[in-house]
């Protein structure tokens, strides 16, 4: 499962960031994953717990905040909620995912 | 005392960077890299056995496989360098694990490298290897609704290769749905039938990735 392999990413980035600015413990994880990635928020969160024993991310809450998919136009600029592959209102088939591909790390709560 | 820290960073950045490095070294060398994606058993061994046998580029291929080297092992019997990338447990293949495999491979005058990522429709569509294109495949005893239940993977792939024809005879296969889903969710893919067993379609397969080739010299 690749929530392991994300987890175990978002640990390494989080240990070389607190190295750097000398966080003492890291409170809360929040994370922005949007809803095409094909990631189960509940193995996320059980992941974590498991990834961070040890670290100074232990017992620390994971956050999730879901990005809804939304789709684009190129052509005219329309967005709509989903995923069609049509414009709506041109007819044009120049569709690109506008939301919903999100795998970021929005911030952090720490002890300095 | 907690105090919030915004990062607003993709999780995936290290491997992003190793993938767009690969990408950019690449691109100055002129050499196409392929990343062939399909269940376990779609046939993707099979397709390179056949499009090595006898070719019109010069390629090596990276295997990524959970365990054994036995498609390293059918590689190399067409002559072709290759690599067998073992994840032990991973479902997909990294960027990192890309490049570190590259590293051990002559990569002078090579025109292709398939990269056969390991058998999932799922999550090797979401990670970058540094590649110029996704190549899906789908093969007949799979059934015709893949695409809209791996719509991630089809959405992204620059060519999708319905695989195995020589058994459409056998199976109830709606060839119709099938290529209806993949237009709907991917109008630009290049759509090929083929079946390395019996040869069908494997010229245009070939001519496909010979004018990738030509395009990508510098």
């Amino acid at each position: 499962m690749h929530e392991l392999s994300l987890v175990g990413a978002v640990v390494e980035s989080l240990e070389e960031m607190a190295r750097e600015k000398g966080w003492k413990k890291v409170t809360k994880v929040t994370l922005r994953i949007g809803r095409m990635r094909q990631v189960i928020p509940e193995v996320m969160v059980f992941s974590f717990s498991v990834v961070t024993e040890g670290t100074i991310m232990e017992g620390s809450s994971l956050e999730i905040l879901e990005v809804p998919v939304t789709s684009r136009c190129s052509f005219c600029g329309e967005e709509w909620e989903g995923l069609s592959f049509l414009c709506p209102r041109c007819g044009s088939g120049q569709v690109e995912t506008a939301s919903g591909m999100e795998l970021d790390l929005e911030s952090v709560e720490v002890e300095e | 005392m907690s105090r919030r820290i915004a990062i607003q960073r993709s999780v995936m950045a290290a491997d992003e960077k190793i993938a767009e490095k690969i990408r950019k070294d690449l691109s100055k060398k002129g050499v196409l890299m392929l990343n062939l994606i399909g269940s376990p058993g779609s046939g993707k061994t099979a397709l390179l056995e056949w499009t090595l046998k006898d070719p019109l580029f010069r390629s090596v291929v990276l295997e990524g496989d959970v365990a054994t080297s036995r498609d390293a092992e059918r590689i190399a019997r067409t002559g072709t360098p290759v690599v067998q990338i073992n994840t032990r447990g991973g479902c997909h293949l990294e960027a990192n694990l890309v490049e570190k495999a590259l590293e051990s491979l002559e990569m002078d005058g090579v025109d292709v490298i398939f990269v056969e990522n390991v058998g999932n429709l799922v999550c090797p569509a979401e990670f970058d290897l540094g590649e110029d294109y996704k190549v899906a495949l789908c093969s007949v005893p799979e059934g015709p609704d893949k695409p809209l239940k791996y719509p991630h993977l089809f959405m992204r792939a620059e060519a999708v290769l319905l695989t195995k024809v020589d058994l459409l005879e056998h199976l109830d296969f709606d060839r119709d749905l099938f290529w209806k889903d993949v237009k709907e969710l991917n109008p630009r893919a290049e759509r090929l039938e083929v079946s390395p067993l019996r040869g069908d379609g494997m010229s245009d397969w070939v001519s496909l990735v010979q004018g990738w080739v030509k395009a990508k010299r510098p």
